[in-house]
């Protein structure tokens, strides 16, 4: 029996090493003479594009961002997610932004592809490229991701003043957010993001970030992740003076007996947060900054 | 041409062999039975000539070569083997079926070649099976897919043919049918072993009979050596007569009302 | 099987790989759709139509053969027309093996390898253990076997997903349902290594898949090592599904329907129904693939779910017809 599945299986591990080789090939378009731009999120190297003027937008942040720049109306394509500026309504839905429609997007024969920098996005990518697309990963989670893609992009469609300018900006409010409450005691904070499973937001958001900004600190600081599942107990454990959170998710923990057990739901210690301003790190961080400052220290005077 | 010496089969987990020290001799141009109670080893004999169970001990030979040493292909060229029970799992004609006898002789990969085909048609003859050749095996009754099996075991040629309770599920007509077909195939020479429970037909057709009770052999010999009533009734634990039958003139069981058998 | 049936099919896959390839997202006319097979016209519909669907109508109907292929062999063997490619551990296995891999954070094009030898281990482990009952082969005992090692690896994948983030999690559940999207020539020839040897060898020994299809008492007085026939045949159809999960996910139902709908227009005898069940999977997977794009633009479909639902019916109706 083990030679006839020995040799059987040698067959199979060596197709299968020949495989892996095979798909790990990346063709890559370039301009004569280029220079590249260093290397996106997924590792790949970032050729500038000759022209950017369609450009298909997979990641609500990176249309957030183009929009500030001036750029939204060289936008040809968006995903179903991406609602802010309202004018990106306007935009054509290509659908989903993870695993996306590679013939949907062609079909508006782009120049420019931005990509969310998830690993399954990885396939279409390629495709991207092959296709002769310049195509650019983006994972934006923290506030100095935030400030490398805003920079780059206006530096991709022709326009880095403008990139520095709106990275400029944000930079500004955060640092003000920032002084208005040096030397304040902070105030703990949980940020339930999630039921069932139970996810909180973790140090690894750019949530966190601003919360930190903004003068208060996140029991889950210490975390990696952007949003661990924890045990309810473990949150009990760490007595978090606030609870910070959506008011549709503030609905539905007041409706589950267990979160009784924290101090701050009993003495009605629960701090909503503006969805609209303070969903995603892009333009709107400085103002999130700012709304999380009322909350935490609502004795600032602005 | 087939001997059985002194084999011994133990099944995993049973405080008593299947067969022990059983020795049988199964020559060309007769028909040797094989009779016993439930449970006195007649199939374990088959399933060891298949090569289905290992003997412990004593050993199977076709023609004087131990069957250990031969491959299952070079047995099966020789000996053909109808088993107890078969049932295919999916629909195929009953020509396909018996076809499908050839395979020890064509191989896994040959074509079928004249010969085989010359082969099949006359093992579908001989079994009388060709008028419901193209029917599929699902669509027989009991009596037809037992003569279908018949064929295909013909099909397979071989100079021995062996059957393991041909006759269960068969009327009186089919089952004389299916002796009448063995004492042919024996008087065309081949060595035919046949194993039943049936023993009135097998004392008709017989030319040797084997007793097996719990594994060992009881009585082995002519039909006249076995059919006795001493030792029949010692075996099969019932009170019976052994009488003889005026219509054929050879031995018949006859059992009589049962009071409980001696302990 | 007549010849009108085996033109019938070829037929039937001319037809559905035309609809594939006119036919998506973008929408290209037939003198469109054939330019751009030839190399001419607009450069993106060439690239659409030679890089993007003609690897996938490919790579699907490899799927669909390779499938068909070993749910009939694996059917046949095990005397059990539930039997599907998929049995002996190879989907368990291979879901490990991915979702192993995602949550450890191994580079993508890793995976695949990964899914595959996770399908291999499954199988050779579900082997081992029969083996070591002493069963003599017997194919209930296999089952029970297969059965055992896919629950365990659910088990697995189950505590991997637990413990892992959303975005694994995703990427894992995505991959589970199988999809021809990421169809690149160059996996299409791996695929089609596998699948071509690993037929023409199940082909090779359809004979004694006859044989033992009759019970395996039958097979060895027909001559048949059975054993040894029989593990054979395990490890090809296996090998063959295995490949099938590495290029394009789990795709089910196509190994245990396409077998029945290959008797029903008359495939009897092995050899035949393993050539005419890869014809009629390779149609099956090709059509699903198709509907996997257009259905819900412009969002795509899992090639899983759209089998399981053509797949249901097909068989629904078969088995009305057969009892």
């Amino acid at each position: 029996m083990l030679s006839q599945t020995g040799s059987l299986s040698a067959r199979a591990l060596g197709g299968a090493l020949l495989l892996a080789v095979a798909w790990s090939c990346d063709p890559a378009p370039r301009t004569p003479h280029a220079v590249p731009w260093g290397l996106d999120d997924f590792g790949d190297t970032i050729w500038p594009p000759a022209h950017a003027t369609r450009i298909v937008s997979l990641n609500p942040t990176t249309t957030e961002i183009l929009f500030a720049l001036g750029a939204g109306a060289r936008l040809v394509g968006r995903t179903e997610y991406d609602n802010w500026p309202d004018s990106a309504r306007f935009v054509k839905n290509l659908g989903p932004g993870i695993r996306p429609n590679v013939e949907a997007v062609l079909s508006e024969k782009p120049d420019l592809v931005l990509l969310y920098g998830s690993g399954d996005n990885r396939s279409a990518a390629r495709r991207f490229r092959q296709a002769g697309i310049v195509t650019v990963a983006f994972k934006v989670d923290r506030i100095e991701q935030f400030d490398r893609v805003t920079r780059l992009l206006g530096r991709i469609i022709g326009d880095s003043a403008r990139g520095a300018f709106v990275a400029d900006t944000v930079r500004r409010t955060l640092d003000s957010a920032r002084a208005l409450t040096r030397g304040l005691p902070r105030p703990t904070v949980v940020m339930p993001a999630w039921d069932s499973p139970l996810l909180v937001i973790g140090g690894g958001s750019f949530l966190n970030q601003l919360v930190e900004i903004a003068g208060g600190r996140n029991v889950y600081d210490s975390t990696s992740a952007p949003s661990p599942a924890v045990a309810f107990e473990d949150i009990v454990r760490r007595d978090p003076d606030f609870i910070l959170t959506s008011p549709e998710s503030a609905q539905r923990l007041k409706q589950r007996a267990r979160w009784r057990a924290l101090r701050a739901m009993r003495s009605g210690a629960i701090l909503l947060i503006d969805t609209n301003v303070v969903v995603r790190p892009a333009v709107r961080l400085g103002e999130g900054a700012m709304s999380l400052v009322r909350l935490l220290h609502p004795e600032v005077k602005r | 041409m087939i001997a059985f010496d002194n084999v011994r089969v133990m099944y995993p987990r049973q405080s008593r062999a299947a067969l022990d020290g059983v020795s049988l001799a199964v020559p060309r141009g007769s028909v040797t039975a094989v009779v016993g109670p439930n449970g006195s080893g007649k199939s374990t004999l088959v399933r060891a000539l298949l090569g289905r169970v290992t003997p412990t001990e004593g050993s199977i030979t076709i023609e004087g070569v131990d069957v250990r040493t031969l491959a299952r292909v070079a047995v099966a060229r020789r000996i053909a083997v109808v088993t107890q029970r078969e049932e295919p799992a999916f629909p195929i004609t009953v020509r396909e079926y018996v076809a499908l006898g050839r395979l020890p002789n064509r191989g896994a990969w040959g074509r079928d070649t004249q010969a085989d085909r010359a082969a099949v048609h006359e093992a579908l003859r001989q079994a009388e099976v060709d008028d419901y050749a193209d029917r599929t095996v699902d669509a027989l009754s009991g009596g037809e897919w037992q003569r279908a099996r018949f064929a295909r075991a013909l099909a397979q040629g071989g100079e021995a043919f062996v059957a393991d309770e041909p006759t269960t599920f068969l009327d009186v007509a089919h089952a004389m049918a299916v002796f009448e077909l063995l004492g042919r195939v024996a008087q065309e020479g081949r060595a035919v072993l046949l194993v039943s429970h049936d023993l009135n037909l097998v004392a008709r057709f017989a030319d040797h009979m084997t007793l097996l009770h719990e594994g060992r052999v009881a009585a082995s010999g002519t039909v006249a050596d076995v059919m006795r009533a001493d030792v029949l009734e010692r075996v099969y634990e019932w009170p019976l007569v052994v009488t003889r039958d005026p219509a054929v003139g050879s031995p018949a069981l006859v059992p009589l009302r049962g009071a409980r058998g001696a302990p | 099987m007549r010849t009108s049936r085996w033109l019938m099919l070829l037929a039937a896959l001319i037809a559905v790989a035309a609809a594939a390839v006119v036919f998506g997202t973008i929408h290209l006319g037939l003198l469109a759709s054939w330019r751009g097979l030839l190399g001419q016209g607009d450069a993106t519909a060439v690239f659409v139509v030679r890089e993007l669907r003609l690897p996938r109508i490919v790579l699907a109907a490899l799927l669909g053969a390779g499938l068909g292929i070993s749910g009939a062999a694996l059917q046949g063997v095990l005397r059990n027309p539930l039997a599907e490619p998929y049995l002996l551990g190879v989907s368990g296995g291979a879901a490990v093996g991915a979702v192993l891999a995602v949550s450890v954070g191994l580079a993508i094009a890793l995976v695949p390898l990964a899914a595959f030898a996770g399908a291999i281990a499954a199988v050779l482990i579900a082997l081992f253990v029969a083996h070591a009952t002493r069963s003599r082969g017997d194919p209930r005992v296999l089952v029970m076997a297969g059965v055992v090692v896919g629950a365990f690896a659910n088990a697995a994948i189950m505590v991997l997903m637990a413990n892992s983030d959303a975005s694994t999690v995703r990427n894992a559940v995505w991959w589970m349902m199988g999809s021809a999207a990421n169809a690149t020539w160059s996996q299409v020839a791996w695929l089609a290594l596998y699948v071509l040897a690993g037929g023409a060898l199940l082909v090779a020994m359809a004979r004694t898949v006859d044989a033992l299809a009759l019970g395996e008492d039958s097979a060895a007085g027909l001559g048949v090592d059975v054993e040894r026939a029989s593990r054979r045949v395990y490890l090809t159809a296996s090998l063959v599904a295995a490949a099938t999960v590495a290029a394009a996910g789990l795709v089910g139902f196509v190994g245990l329907v396409v077998p029945h709908i290959a008797r029903r227009i008359g495939a009897r005898g092995h050899r035949v129904l393993l050539l005419a069940s890869a014809l009629v999977g390779a149609v099956l997977v090709i059509a699903a693939d198709l509907v996997a794009r257009v259905a819900l633009p412009p969002a795509e479909l899992p090639l899983g779910a759209v089998t399981a639902v053509i797949g249901v019916p097909f068989f629904l109706v078969t088995l009305r017809r057969m009892l």
